[in-house]
């Protein structure tokens, strides 16, 4: 390694470990430290109205579960379409808990981060169990395959009374140290749990990334027959993608609960696993920055379009419904806009900004 | 040569294989034994069945009938990524490489079963994860070193030269570690120059790394240069086998190949 590793812009490895860094220099590491800093200390210093906080709650739970969508879809190759099913299999393990031993059970006030985990679980196993046709299946077939999923669990949640119809099912506040987390500071407390989930989350999959376990993935999606050549059973590691790609759902969907204290159907409808997939798509599929970049992306797109449909209805006459066609039409307009000319979405903007900047001020 | 002594040592025998696609038989009673050490070639026209038969041992065809041994271990009806894991690399006709992704992954991807650590391990990426990682990415410099593609290493695969991406090919079964290489067709589509490099490759994989090389290839005077052992496929069936000389001396072979009738 040069002597300086501050602003060292070419390869200066002496070792093979030191070239499995994650933080090439001491100033990615810097920036990554600061924002983290950032992002924990903002809501201190700035107060933010409950309202925002949702918002940026909403954000953070939907990179969490982009992470695993990214990794099924934008790793592995594999479409799915059934992500909001996933969201809600871990957002059901909770709330249908709860709605079992009472919401306010220890298990569920107490033992939270065990939910959230159980919740995790919980999306693995049926990740896996509905990957199984990944197996046999390809292409377009699985994602029909993974919609069917949807729909199956869709009709499960709206029939049966266990999980009250569909309708919202409450769960208990929980207890942080200092007694129960009230309501003036939820959205705060909940900030900081997701926040923590999210960089964990993140950290986990980026050094997955790098092993046998990340690169197993990219495997099966470049070419199933020499990744089963290599050594690995391809259907076993789609599965497996599957299982992840739920297991992170799942931890979503607690959270959600969490956060809405309580689960109703319409948060995990087909209409959110579209959305899931926008963000991987605009995000960049297959790319890490991507899972952060896009759920920011697309939340921010909703709520502009929001407004500017606020807006135009006032201007447009009413009968004839423009203002509300606006905000779909928006959000397709921009996902094929993003498809044609940038397919490999924002994250692809974020490599060509690091490029330039790392040998900057010099071209080359 | 003192190759002598290791060539009546066995390492793949196809006893009696047979090969039905429907009513089309691929291959039909095919035996065939590699021996340690030496480089066999199978050869024959387009639609003899040499790939039929190296599918056949790598386990992506299972024959209808008949039996494959490698030593003592029989692979009749095994997936390829047991075939894969008992220690016989293949590199494929057309190129099966992982395009996405560089040539240090590509290579990577084929230290897959040695990299031991446990899931957990990965996640975190301390101890044994970090550790296995750098000592399979020593073996894997090894072998680009030796297949020359220091120069190639971090760049996609997909955007690579042809040449080149064969050349990937063989070495990321090399990079298997195996005892039984089956090369199909690694010079088809190249140039001279570049013909005598993966010449002088082949070569070097058999006395520099000991192992054993099965050879499917068109270029006869490749063939008859290199090989130790050649068999001759025509219509799924053995109609030739010997040292190169004996072969090119034989009137069934040469009947096949420029087809007297």
């Amino acid at each position: 390694m040069s002597a300086n590793r501050w602003f060292a812009t070419g390869n200066f490895y002496t070792t093979y470990r030191e070239e499995q860094r994650i933080f090439v220099t001491h100033l990615d590491r810097l920036f990554f430290s600061l924002l983290l800093i950032g992002l924990f200390a903002w809501p201190l210093l700035v107060p933010t109205s409950n309202r925002n906080m949702l918002v940026i709650n909403n954000i953070l739970i939907a990179v969490v579960a982009v992470y695993g969508l990214n990794l099924v879809t934008g790793f592995a190759g594999l479409i799915s379409i059934g992500h909001a099913a996933f969201v809600g299999i871990g957002a059901y393990t909770l709330a249908g808990t709860a709605g079992a031993i009472g919401e306010s059970h220890v298990l569920i006030t107490h033992a939270w981060p065990l939910m959230i985990l159980a919740s995790g679980c919980m999306g693995a196993a049926f990740g896996a169990f509905v990957g199984l046709p990944a197996m046999r299946l390809k292409h377009l077939y699985l994602a029909i395959a993974t919609l069917s999923f949807q729909m199956i669990f869709s009709w499960t949640i709206n029939f049966m009374t266990f999980f009250n119809q569909g309708q919202m099912i409450p769960v208990g506040r929980v207890f942080w140290i200092n007694g129960p987390v009230g309501r003036n500071e939820h959205y705060l407390f909940w900030y900081y749990v997701i926040l923590v989930t999210a960089v964990a989350c993140g950290l986990g999959v980026r050094n997955l990334l790098r092993t046998r376990y990340g690169r197993c993935l990219v495997a099966v999606r470049d070419n199933d027959r020499a990744a089963d050549a290599m050594g690995m059973h391809p259907g076993l590691t789609k599965v497996y993608a599957f299982a992840l790609a739920g297991f992170f759902a799942g931890i979503a969907g607690a959270l959600h609960t969490y956060m809405f204290r309580g689960a109703g159907f319409e948060s995990f409808t087909l209409h959110h696993s579209i959305i899931y997939l926008a963000m991987a798509i605009v995000g960049g599929l297959g790319t890490l920055p991507g899972s952060l970049l896009g759920p920011v992306a697309i939340q921010i797109l909703e709520l502009q379009m929001e407004h500017l449909s606020e807006w135009a209805g006032a201007l447009l006459p009413a009968n004839m419904n423009l203002a509300t066609a606006m905000r779909p039409l928006g959000f397709g307009l921009v996902i094929v806009l993003f498809l044609m000319f940038e397919p490999r979405g924002i994250a692809n903007w974020w490599r060509i900004c690091r490029t330039y900047l790392k040998l900057w001020p010099f071209r080359y | 040569m003192d190759m002598t002594s290791a060539a009546t040592r066995p390492v793949l025998k196809v006893v009696d294989a047979t090969l039905d696609f429907g009513g089309l038989r691929a291959l039909n009673n095919v035996s065939i034994t590699i021996e340690a050490g030496l480089i066999t070639s199978v050869i024959g026209p387009n639609g003899a069945g040499k790939t039929s038969l190296l599918n056949c041992v790598s386990g992506f065809y299972h024959p209808t009938r008949g039996d494959i041994f490698f030593g003592e271990r029989r692979l009749t009806s095994s997936s390829p990524h047991q075939v894969s894991s008992l220690g016989i690399a293949r590199a494929f006709q057309n190129i099966e490489l992982f395009r996405g992704m560089t040539v240090l992954d590509n290579l990577m991807l084929a230290r897959h079963r040695n990299l031991t650590y446990s899931f957990l391990q990965a996640v975190v990426y301390f101890g044994k994860a970090s550790r296995l990682e750098a000592e399979n990415r020593a073996v894997v410099e090894d072998v680009i070193d030796f297949m020359e593609l220091e120069p190639y290493r971090k760049q996609t695969v997909g955007s690579m030269s042809y040449g080149i991406q064969k050349r990937v090919e063989v070495a990321r079964a090399l990079t298997l570690g195996p005892q039984l290489l089956l090369l199909d067709e690694p010079m088809a589509g190249m140039n001279i120059e570049e013909k005598e490099d993966m010449v002088r490759f082949i070569l070097d994989i058999q006395k520099e790394r000991d192992i054993t090389v099965v050879l499917v290839e068109h270029d006869l005077g490749v063939v008859m240069d290199i090989s130790d052992r050649i068999y001759v496929l025509d219509f799924g069936q053995v109609i030739g086998f010997g040292r190169p000389e004996e072969v090119a001396a034989n009137p069934q072979v040469i009947d096949a190949y420029i087809g007297e009738g």
